[in-house]
């Protein structure tokens, strides 16, 4: 199953009537998982809906499982695409819902119950078949949806924010049901979340849609750490950002004084980011910082610094938070600082 | 003013509400008690004493019945008509170009006009020597006023039947048309998403929803059509004759003994109107869940 | 039915176009017509006399329409003087109440009215409101009050109520909430109700026949006797003026609430 499922090349769609996605391109295969981010408004849904046919939108290549589906209407392209608020047919019942893609498609009767009934067992909503849409939970009617986006086995299954209206343990819930179905028969995934925690979980790639386009497209290893513009690493959310120039490869001057870096762009004006991670609190460091405050996360806490007017965040790892107003020694990695030419 | 706890208030304003819905519907629960009366000798004209002569003799007319019929069949048709013009249309425009734009203005344009114009327009359109009449005979398809099949008077009701539609349309249309521009372009969407094409997204989506919407107003509209004065004493015939017509023929009968059967038409109007709209609540209560 | 202008669609619109204005031309071309007689598909003499008559404040039309007017006016005002609180009352009806309310307001205006009219004369005779005016008000404002509450009550099911209680948490006495935040926040709805009452009156002909008794003129029912009697240039001008005003008082009430979420019809 190496064959892409879903081709995209050169993709653009308008946002109503003013211009909208710009040349988006990118592969996904069977069984694998595409998380699409990107900030509210980026085009992410309408992107889904383009691949779809539910929305207008050219390209040079739309292929599922290697037909080409630009001409064709929803409903023969093989693709399924799953709304952010389920619609479930109010007068249907949960069977019926979820029977509905494969009554159009004129599946068999015996063979349909039996399908509908497997993909209920795969969101362990076995004995709701006769159950009507309104009786439900929330949670319920998103696994009932999922169910049925699957019933009919599509060759790409699109799933926009699936997780973004449900509480902690709802989400937990649907998550692993979207993952047991996908590995039940392998459609491609693109799921579409604003979480990047929830990227990095689910996706085997992660494409991020930044001012129109694809910013990058990447392992979420390669994407968190090594990303591939400034836009990107401030959309990651990169705190430490340092305004400096790069004076000679592996040296960047900036307001912290010399850094080494391990890797740099070419010398010229440049702008260093690096995680609170590649900060470290030691005995003896390059610069002297005073703690200006502390700050307690679920699970971490980090120290904001003042370098000579330069504020940093640090990670503690597992030591004593310093007290505030207190001076400390601060040694920064050269390997986790990252170079951008400025914007 | 302490404002009472929240229990007391509830039920101050379910009381409250009842009232006020008692009170607007009061005229008609009088003109009920007070048929109901006049009809069974306790009131009003003829002999007195409670009897249920009149009662029985009055719903054992074969006239009557045939009125009662005869109103309801043409009210009837008259609603399938428009009702399915009014799915057409919604359907048909049911996007939001300017072209569906448009359409969807110009059907719901006619929802003022006063059932007496569109009587009057049509007495003059479909009368035997009526536009459409002339038309016919400029064509050559008609030698005469007398070859022109009657549209008004007639025992078909036809002329009554297309006003009535007529009338109709503008309102189904614009409840349709709001029906799908809401949840019904959100639901055919999804169909279409999982794989339906055009047809069955409307056969098995798209329909069982616009009809369950509709129910209602189809329902109030059918109690309209079957009272409507006007279209009645403009274009219905004389025999059989639409009940609001024989209720007044009864009224204002010389004879005053007879004037008492009014009544008893009036009871029975009445009484076919409560049952339309408790039928149109029900369902309204009904469906109400389904719509979400 | 798939192009923006293919065949279906394009006779779909005309078909409406023509329904819809196709009345407004053929009352005015009659309005007009003199000597319009079988077989001639246009008058033979067009004349504006019925017109002049009408604009020149006299004749039967004229006065009709004078009456028909003031009578929609005060019906308009009753309606919505009464339907206000009603409405009120009902949106706070929740679930079969709600339902059995907006049943038992429905009532009168789904009435035949010619039923309800027998069924009120009695009544009306014995109050001494028969053949007159004001009984013709009131009996016209049975329906119309009703119409306007299930309008109202439409409004108030949207109205957020919180914004009153907010201002009473300010410090305001209930007469003041009403004055500054409620009333102005209604305006619009009060307009639109006025309009439907006006309508609901304007149109009417046999309430007024019945407990006018013939007494009392309205513009329906001059139309309705030009038409019987065979005088269809003025009946036709009568109509028109029955169309106008019904629409241009939609219109502007629609206009008006455009830009709320509350539509009426």
């Amino acid at each position: 199953m190496t064959a892409a499922a879903l081709l995209i090349e050169g993709l653009s769609a308008p946002f109503g009537s003013a211009p909208g996605l710009e040349d988006l391109s990118f592969e996904v295969r069977s069984g694998e998982r595409f998380v699409l981010v990107g900030a509210s408004g980026a085009g992410k849904t309408t992107l889904l809906r383009a691949i779809a046919g539910l929305a207008p939108g050219t390209a040079r290549r739309m292929e599922v499982a290697g037909h080409d589906v630009a001409p064709l209407p929803p409903e023969r392209r093989d693709v399924v695409y799953l709304q952010q608020t389920p619609l479930l047919f109010p007068h249907l019942t949960v069977g019926g819902n979820v029977g509905f893609p494969l009554r159009v498609r004129k599946v068999a009767r015996a063979e349909a119950a039996e399908r509908v009934q497997q993909a209920l067992s795969a969101v362990h909503l076995e004995s709701f078949a006769d159950r009507m849409p309104r009786t439900l939970s929330g949670g319920q009617r998103h696994r009932v949806a999922l169910a049925r986006a699957i019933v009919a086995r599509p060759a790409v299954l699109l799933l926009d924010e699936p997780f973004a209206s449900l509480d902690p343990s709802l989400r937990q819930e649907v998550r692993e049901a979207v993952i047991a179905i996908q590995r039940e028969y392998g459609p491609a995934l693109v799921l579409v979340t604003h979480d990047l925690d929830e990227a990095g979980l689910l996706g085997d790639q992660v494409g991020v849609l930044l001012g129109r386009r694809l910013a990058q497209v990447d392992r979420p290893a390669q994407l968190f750490g090594k990303p591939a513009s400034l836009e990107v690493a401030r959309f990651l959310g990169i705190p430490n950002e340092v305004p400096g120039r790069v004076a000679e490869p592996g040296c960047f001057q900036s307001a912290l004084g010399a850094l080494r870096v391990s890797r740099t762009i070419p010398a010229g004006p440049a702008i260093a980011l690096f995680r609170p991670e590649a900060v470290r609190i030691t005995e003896r460091g390059s610069m002297s910082a005073a703690v200006v405050e502390l700050r307690h996360r679920v699970h971490q806490t980090t120290a904001i610094v003042d370098v000579g007017g330069t504020r940093l965040e640090v990670a503690l790892g597992g030591t004593r938070p310093p007290a505030v107003r207190s001076l400390v020694q601060l040694t920064i990695d050269p390997d986790q600082i990252m170079t951008f030419p400025p914007p | 003013m302490a404002l009472a706890d929240p229990a007391r208030r509830e039920l101050k304003a379910v009381r409250w509400g009842l009232l006020a819905a008692a009170l607007v519907a009061s005229p008609v629960v009088a003109g009920v008690v007070y048929s109901a009366a006049a009809a069974t000798g306790l009131a009003g004209f003829g002999p007195h004493g409670f009897s249920t002569d009149r009662l029985t003799r009055v719903l054992g007319e074969p006239a009557v019945w045939e009125s009662l019929v005869w109103t309801i069949r043409t009210a009837s048709l008259a609603t399938l008509l428009a009702s399915a013009l009014a799915v057409l249309v919604a359907m048909t425009f049911r996007r939001s170009g300017r072209v569906d734009k448009l359409a969807r203005t110009l059907a719901v344009l006619p929802l003022p006009v006063p059932h007496l114009v569109a009587a009057t327009t049509a007495v003059l359109l479909l009368a035997q020597s009526g536009l459409l009449s002339r038309l016919g005979f400029a064509a050559g398809w008609l030698a005469g006023p007398a070859d022109m099949p009657p549209l008004v008077y007639d025992r078909a009701g036809l002329g009554m039947v297309l006003t009535l539609a007529w009338k109709e349309l503008p309102f189904l249309a614009l409840v349709a048309t709001t029906l799908l521009a809401t949840r019904g372009a959100a639901l055919e969407e999804t169909a279409r998403g999982l794989g339906a094409g055009p047809w069955d997204t409307f056969r098995l989506v798209t329909w069982p929803f616009l009809w369950r919407g509709l129910l209602p107003p189809v329902v109030a509209v059918l109690a309209f059509a079957a009272g409507s004065y006007e279209a009645a004493a403009m274009l219905a015939p004389s025999d059989p004759l639409a009940l609001p017509l024989l209720t007044l023929e009864r009224y204002t009968d010389p004879d005053l003994a007879r004037r008492g059967d009014a009544f008893v038409l009036v009871l029975v109007g009445l009484m076919l109107t409560g049952a339309a709209v408790g039928l149109h609540e029900w369902v309204r209560y009904r469906t109400t869940e389904l719509r979400g | 039915m798939s192009g923006v202008l293919s065949a279906g669609r394009i006779a779909g619109l005309l078909g409406l176009g023509l329904s819809a204005l196709l009345p407004m031309v053929l009352l005015a071309i009659w309005s007009v017509g003199d000597r319009w007689f079988y077989p001639a598909l246009w008058p033979s003499r067009l004349t504006a006399e019925s017109w002049r008559t009408l604009l020149s404040g006299e004749g039967r039309l004229w006065a009709a329409g004078a009456t028909s007017m003031l009578l929609a006016a005060g019906t308009g005002a009753i309606a919505c003087i009464v339907a206000l609180p009603v409405g009120r009352a009902l949106a706070r009806l929740d679930g079969w109440r709600g339902h059995l309310g907006a049943a038992m307001t429905f009532l009168p205006v789904a009435a035949p009215p010619v039923a309800l009219a027998t069924g009120l004369q009695f009544s009306f005779l014995s109050l001494g409101l028969g053949g007159r005016p004001i009984g013709v008000l009131l009996a016209h404002a049975v329906p119309a009050v009703a119409y306007v509450s299930l309008y109202f009550t439409g409004v108030f099911t949207g109205f957020d109520t919180r914004v009153e209680e907010e201002a009473r948490s300010l410090g305001a006495s209930a007469g003041q909430t009403f004055r500054f935040i409620t009333l102005p926040l209604l305006r619009r709805p009060l307009a639109e109700g006025f309009a439907l009452g006006f309508l609901i009156s304007w149109a009417q002909m046999p309430l007024t026949l019945l407990i006018g008794g013939g007494a009392v003129r309205t513009l329906p029912i001059e139309v309705f006797a030009f038409v019987e009697a065979g005088q269809d240039r003025i009946a036709a001008t009568g109509a028109l003026v029955l169309l106008v005003p019904a629409l241009v008082a939609l219109a502007a009430a629609r206009l008006a609430a455009r830009g709320t979420e509350v539509a009426a019809l």
